[in-house]
Order: C-alpha cells, then structure tokens, then sequence
C-alpha cells in the first residue's frame, strides 16, 4: 500500500497538460504516455493496481527527471519525485528492466556505475599530497574518478589551499540508483562514516547529479556546496585572468532548476570570459537527455535530446561549458564545439607565476 | 485486427493500442473517463476520411482529441472506440497578411499560432488559459474563448473555412476565402462547438487581427465580490469595452500569489483586472475613464506600470484555475460547475449566491473568470482521498447550474458540454433539443462521431 503523503503527490495533478508544452520527451515521441501527465496518471493508475506491462514501465522510465514540468506546473506538482518513487514501487515489485538492474549491480558491487574495478581515487592519492583531516571535502564523483581525471586533478589544485581533502574510500553518491528506483541506503552509509571520520562539516561537489544527491538525499548533517559556489564566495583568492574567448554554457538540470543554482557558474564565467547564452537557458533550459537513466536505458530517446539541447548552441562561441560530467559525456560526441568542464576553464584562466 | 486495419491507413508507428495510451487517452482535464479500442496520429484529411469510413463499417465510434486540455469530457470516449490524436496535425499551412487569415491544421497549439504570427503584427485573439496547450482543433470544437472574449469575441468570430471529416467519410470545405459570406447555410458555424460529434476538422482558414499599439491594464481591489460585479455592469454601461476584465475572488489572490510570488496584488475581497487595448492616445483616455468608473466602488486603484508586470500577471491568471491545488497541499482542484454564463446585470446575484453555496456546503469554492462577458469560473477543491468529497461538489455545481438556467445563463460559456453537463442539455435548451438531434441525425445517422455527449 502507497503511503498517503505519496498517493497525494500523485493526486496533486490536475491533468490540465500545461507540461504537455515542455517535456522534451513528450516532444520526441508524442505519445501522451510519454508526457508528464501520462505518467502522473499512470502513477495513479499504478496506485490503484494496474498491472505493469512494458508500455507501462515504458512510460514511467522514460523520465530524464529533467524537473522543467515542476517548474510549469501551475497546480504544485513535483513530477520527477513522484516518478523516482513510482520506479522505487515498480523495482520493488519486481519489475526491475535489466538496465535497472546492470546499473544497481554494478554500482553496489564495485561502488561506480561503469563497473570500473580499479581503485577509484588512488592515482589522485599517489600525485598529491593529500591530507587525512579537513575541515572541507571534495567528493570527487564517478565520472571524474574513471573518466575525467585531469579536471579533477585541476579542480583539486584549484581549492587545495582551501583545507581541502577527499574520502579516503568515496564511491558513488548513490545518485543513478535512486534516479531510477533503487535503493542507495548502502552507498549513503559508507561515504557518511567516512564524512566524519575526516571530521570534515563541508561536502563540495563537482557533479551537478552528485550536489543533487548529497544535498537533498543525505542525512542533514553537513553542510553541501556546489563547487561553483565554493569559487564563486572565494573569488578574490584564484587569482583568474581574462581569457580572449567566448564561451557557452549549459545548466545541468540537476544543478539550475533542481537546486537554483544559477548564477554562480555565470558569475566565474563571466569573470574569465564572454559569455554568450544558449536558446534556452536557466529555469528554462532544456535536458540535454542525459539523466535519469534515460541515457543507459534509451539510448536512441537520449540522442534525440542531446542532439536539440546542442542546436540551442549559439553562433560564435569556442566551447560549451557544463558543471556536470554527465551533461559533458552526453553532449560531447554530437557536438562539433568542444565541451568542457567550468573548471577547465578556471585552470586556463589562472595566473602563470 | 483494428490494430492492422488501421496501421494500413495510417502506418505502424501511428497506431497504439498498448495498455500505456489506452490509459492515457482515457481521460482529459475533466472527471469523465472511457477506454479507447486504439488511439491513432493521423497524418492527413485523407487519412483521416480512411479511418472514418472503417469505424463506420465497424460501427465503432470515433473521438477526435487535441491536446486533451478540455474540461467537459469532450475526448473521452466514453463509449470506446478509435481516439484521433490531432495534435500529429500540427502544421501552420499559411500565413496570408493581405488576406488577413492564416491556415492551420487542426493540431496546432494555440500558443504557437500567436508566436508565428507576433512578427508580422498579427494575432489570433480568443485567449484560453490553456493557450501553452490546447489546440485550434479543440478551440473550434468548443468555441473557446477566454479573458479578451470580452472584446474580441469567440473563436467562432474568428472562422472562415474549415475542411472536415463528414460522418461517411467525405471530405468537404464548409466556407470560402472572403471574410464575409451571405452564400448558403453556415456550415462553418454549426462545426463550431460541435465537439467533434459532427465532422472531424482537418484544417481551418482563420481570420487574423492586428496586434493592438498599446495595451494598459488596470487593477481595482473591491471589498467583496459582489461590489466588483457591480462595477462590472457599470463599466460595460459606460459604454467602454475593455479589451479584458477579470474577477479574481481573494483565494484566486492568494492562489495567484503562490504561484509566482513576484506579482504584486494587494490584499482585497475581489479584484477587476480590466485591461484596455488600442492606440497609445486612445488607451491613456480609456484607462483614465475604466479609473473613474471603478473609483466609484473600489477600495484602491492600481495600473500596472510595465509591459512585464502585465504579462506576469495575465500569465498567472491563465493558470490561477488549476493553481488553486497549491492553497492546500491535502485539496485537488476538480473541474466540476465550472464555466457558467450569465447576463451581465446578473453578475452580482449570482456571485452572492455562489458565496451563500460556499458556506452553506461549508466547501471554499475560489470565484475567478471573465467577467466582463458575463462568464464565471467556480473553482472547488477537494481531498481526493475523502470518498464523499466528490458527491459534495456534485451536489454544489448542480445548484449552480440550475440556478443559471433559472436567469437566462448558459451551463457552459466557453469549455463545452461534453459529458460533464450533457444532463442540462434538455434544461437549458427546452424547445430546441430536437432539433440538434434532428442535425445530428441527419449528418451522423449511425452516431459513430464522438457518441454519449452533449445530451444527444
Ligand atoms: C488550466 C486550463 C485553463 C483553461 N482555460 C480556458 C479558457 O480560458 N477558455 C476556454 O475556452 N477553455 C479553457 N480551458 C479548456 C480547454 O483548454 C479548451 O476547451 C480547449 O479548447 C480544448 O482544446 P484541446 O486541444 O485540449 O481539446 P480536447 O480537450 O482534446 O478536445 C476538446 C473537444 O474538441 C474535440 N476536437 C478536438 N480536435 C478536434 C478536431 N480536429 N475536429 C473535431 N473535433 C475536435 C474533441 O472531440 C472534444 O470534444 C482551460 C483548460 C485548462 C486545463
Ligand atoms: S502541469 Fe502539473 S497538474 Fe498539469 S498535467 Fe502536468 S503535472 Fe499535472
Ligand atoms: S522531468 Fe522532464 S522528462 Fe520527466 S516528465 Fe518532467 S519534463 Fe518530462
């Protein structure tokens, strides 16, 4: 039996279809199961008991958990919740699609959702000189882990002054589970001992998903900052030049809409370079179809978004800048323009001695 | 089997009949609910007649639907049957400035008409709330309208020409080129507000007018509903025509508020949003005579200063209807005795009497809409999860709806009959129910169109 509170998110949809005008995926397929209302009612429906077919899971994984239907809705509505929590009642159910579940497995056993085996932070561990205690932590995040090394390696050098340290055993925040209906309890647990086994009060992250994750699905027992936050405040110290390029950027839904966090990115952009905005930007910015498991389980639906969001690039500009290194993969290989992380862009602009 | 039947018509990747659709195209904005057999997205007229032409030698009914924005049940098909998703017929055809007229298919959301048409100085002015979402389909299907109705009249002012679906599957035009006809009967006008129970529309000449110069609105704070109502009849008699004139009852202040805290309204029983349009000289002298009107009654008197302001505030009031769910975090709002009508010189009664249903069913029922012509929305919440929250409601908009017949009104001034009032069809319309059946009959005879609404 769904709990009340979760019976009534669902209710609150008043099935006026105001979302019908802005989620992207509806806009791909348009299919009314495809829009935000079609889940709202199919999360009703799943309330009352229908039976779960594949159109019906279809419909509800299908979700970027891009958040623009929230911002819209006038009734009050919070559509990517009450579908992360409907796929939670689905997996639980048994339902789980093997994207689902490859992506719990792989997570819980090796602590990062591409099944990389070796360990996580040890090449960061082995080049600086990290310490043990800090009052701050970097939480570095998978994909800056495996994937995006050097922008970690610069993000740390950026803000090491800064009583910085990392988790000595991180792993994933915990974030694609819960996107997509699993548990991340265990996950939560192990990157919290060691929070304060370092005894550190502050969690700074790079990920626009991680930010999202630790900030809203953590215990409230640290203080969360985005990474462009923690810039943005110490400004004054980085000792940025300006840098003779004109530059894009790209709001991971997960860090603007989700968590207003707007402008510092700009404000960092803004110091070194031009900035020119995308068609779409801020409360309004479109998916780039990365998230919410949209990119593993539907590849195809993912690409039709990232090929919109990079369309919106604007004349002109030599690289499209995210805070996000999901955003990043995603958009990077069907975008002509180089996209980089904002911190790339901050070591760029750094003062040489 | 329908399913390949009608994958040959339209091709594969346009028909569904998995469980996911046939739940969704079950339902609109309303409470009516009905299961479709297969929902298609049709392509062309063609297509279109094709699929007509088999539900007729399958006796199987046919629902054309838009965006499904629609209040009264109009999409639901509530006896079954293939649901049409116009909204795959989305193209704007022509925009034709020397003729004013543009012409679209029938999918086309109302928002994107008027955002094609800005650039040219051009605008389609009937003016629903549902403006991000619905489509011209729907709009025609039910005569919308919306908050410069007042002004500019209804959509049915605004149709030239349609091609439509007939009942046996033929393909005719129903109107001409010419912004005015005296050739034959009106076919044109008898689709309108036919709610897809005649003919299928599968495209439309509309008529286009220019954008207005200047546009100032202006806000007056009442005590209460009733002295806005007042106010109302007065303005109108003044012989002013304001291009807009709302009422919004002070939940839909608080609702507006909470939707986007950044409009300012002050703290008042009921506010007149009365917006006046047309050249910069000519507004400035309306305005100042809308003030003076409404001094006479108001407790304060506000313009707006800038464009933006007006546009915040107009796009909060679009919304302020579904809003309302946001007061309560436990309370939904239904849209049920909803879209009443009445004479102008009836407004403050009927307002009074609303506010007397409110407390004597002890449900808080938020009072909004288009006054200026006469048309109010009722706006009730309820707990979804409280099982006698609907019956209360019911038992609400039956008083109301009786009530309007009682002084002249109409059940519905712009949302349609649908399901949702089909059963004061007979009321409001006594002697001349027949002979809607009788055209109904005559056009449909196997009642295939969109069967079980508007009473017939
Ligand atoms: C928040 C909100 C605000 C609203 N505000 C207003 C308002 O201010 N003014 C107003 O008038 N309405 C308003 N509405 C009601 C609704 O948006 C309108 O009735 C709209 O015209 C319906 O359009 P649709 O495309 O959603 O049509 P649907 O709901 O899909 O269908 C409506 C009717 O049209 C028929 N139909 C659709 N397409 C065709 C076609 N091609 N040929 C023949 N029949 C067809 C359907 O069979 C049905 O009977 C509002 C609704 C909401 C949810
Ligand atoms: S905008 Fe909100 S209330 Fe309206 S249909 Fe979408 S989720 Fe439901
Ligand atoms: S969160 Fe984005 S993808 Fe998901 S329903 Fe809302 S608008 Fe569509």
């Amino acid at each position: 039996m769904m709990e009340d509170e979760q019976l009534r998110s669902i209710l609150k949809c008043v099935r006026c279809g105001t979302c019908r005008s802005v989620c992207p995926i509806f806009e791909e397929l348009g299919w009314e199961s495809f829009s935000t209302r079609g889940r709202m009612m199919i999360a009703k429906g799943i309330s009352e008991g229908m039976d779960l077919d594949e159109s019906i899971i279809d419909s509800i994984n299908t979700c970027t958990t891009c958040g623009i239907c929230e911002e819209m809705c006038p009734a009050g509505a919070i559509p990517p919740d009450v579908f992360e929590n409907i796929r939670h009642e689905i997996v639980e159910m048994g339902k789980e699609t093997e994207s689902q579940k490859d992506l719990r497995e792989n997570t819980l056993s090796t602590g990062n959702p591409m099944n990389e085996t070796h360990p996580r932070l040890e090449w960061l561990m082995e080049q600086r000189d990290v310490p043990d205690h800090a009052e701050n932590v970097y939480f570095v995040g998978c994909l800056g882990s495996y994937r995006y090394q050097e922008t970690v390696l610069r993000t740390y050098d950026l803000i090491s002054d800064l009583d910085v340290t990392v988790l000595p055993d991180e792993v994933c925040c915990g974030s694609p589970l819960l996107r997509t209906g699993s548990d991340a309890g265990e996950l939560i647990a192990h990157n919290v001992r060691q929070m304060e086994e370092v005894g550190a009060h502050t969690m700074i992250a790079s990920c626009a998903g991680c930010y999202n994750t630790l900030k809203n699905d953590y215990p409230d027992r640290f203080r969360v900052v985005h990474i462009t936050e923690f810039l943005a405040e110490n400004l004054d110290k980085l000792e940025l030049e300006r840098l003779d390029i004109t530059v894009t950027y790209h709001d991971p839904c997960h860090l603007g809409r989700a968590n207003r966090i707007f402008d510092a990115p700009r404000k960092l952009i803004t110091a070194v370079c031009e900035l020119r905005e995308m068609r779409t930007s801020k409360e309004n910015a479109r998916c780039c179809g990365g998230g919410g498991g949209v990119r593993k389980g539907y590849p195809e639906l993912s690409k039709a978004l990232t090929e919109k969001r990079v369309a919106e690039v604007p004349e002109g500009v030599d690289y499209i800048v995210t805070c996000c290194p999901l955003c990043r993969t995603n958009m990077a290989p069907f975008s002509e323009i180089p996209v980089i992380d904002l911190l790339d862009l901050l070591t760029w602009a750094q003062k040489k001695e | 089997m329908l399913k390949k039947q009608l994958e040959a018509i339209v091709g594969e990747k346009n028909v569904s009949t998995r469980s996911s659709e046939l739940y969704c195209y079950s339902f609109d904005a309303s409470q009516a609910k009905g299961d479709p057999d297969a929902v298609i997205r049709p392509h062309d007229s063609g297509q279109v007649a094709a699929v007509v032409r088999l539900a007729g030698e399958l006796g199987l009914p046919v629902v054309a639907r838009g965006a499904g924005s629609g209040l009264c049940g109009g999409a639901v098909p509530v006896n079954g049957g293939i649901v049409l998703d116009m909204s795959s017929m989305d193209q704007i055809i022509e925009i034709d400035i020397d003729d004013l007229q543009v012409t679209v298919e029938p999918g086309v959301v109302h928002e994107k008409l008027n955002q094609a048409l800005s650039p040219y100085g051009f605008f389609f002015p009937p003016d629903p709330g549902s403006t991000a979402m619905c489509t011209i389909g729907g709009l025609m299907a039910n005569n919308g309208s919306g908050m410069r109705s007042v002004k500019y009249g209804t959509t049915r002012n605004y149709v030239l020409d349609l091609e439509v679906v007939m009942a046996d599957g033929k393909i005719v035009r129903t109107g001409s080129r010419t912004l005015k006809t005296a050739s034959g009967y009106d076919l044109t006008d008898l689709m309108i507000g036919s709610e897809g129970t005649l003919g299928i529309i599968t495209q439309a000449v509309l008529r286009i007018h220019p954008l207005p110069r200047a546009r100032s609105v202006i806000l007056a704070s009442f005590d209460n509903t009733a002295l806005a109502g007042k106010t109302v009849v007065k303005i109108l008699s003044a012989g002013i025509i304001p291009s807009a004139c709302e009422i919004l009852d002070s939940t839909a202040i608080e609702t507006v508020r909470r939707y986007d805290p950044t409009v300012e309204l002050p703290d008042a029983g009921a506010i007149l949003l009365i917006e006046v349009d047309g050249m910069q000289n000519a507004v400035k002298e309306e305005a100042d005579a809308v003030g003076k009107v409404c001094s006479e009654l108001a407790s304060g008197i506000k313009v707006a200063s800038t464009a933006d302001e007006s546009a915040r505030l107009w796009n909060a009031r679009r919304l302020v209807g579904a809003a309302i769910s946001r007061i309560d975090p436990k309370r939904t709002r239904v849209y049920v005795g909803e879209d009443i009508g009445v004479p102008i010189k009836e407004l403050p009664g009927m307002l009074e009497y609303v506010r007397s249903l409110s407390e004597e069913f002890n449900i808080p029922i938020m009072t909004y809409g288009h006054i200026g012509d006469g048309n109010l929305h009722t706006g009730m919440t309820i707990d979804m999860l409280d099982e006698n929250g609907m019956e209360r409601v019911n038992t609400v908009a039956d008083r109301i709806y009786r009530r309007v017949i009682d002084v002249g009104g109409t059940v519905s001034a712009e949302h349609g009959v649908g399901k949702a009032r089909e059963s004061y069809m007979e009321l409001e319309h006594p002697t001349s129910m027949y002979v809607m059946r009788q055209i109904k009959k005559a056009l449909d005879p196997h009642g295939i169109l969109n069967p079980g609404k508007m009473g017939l």
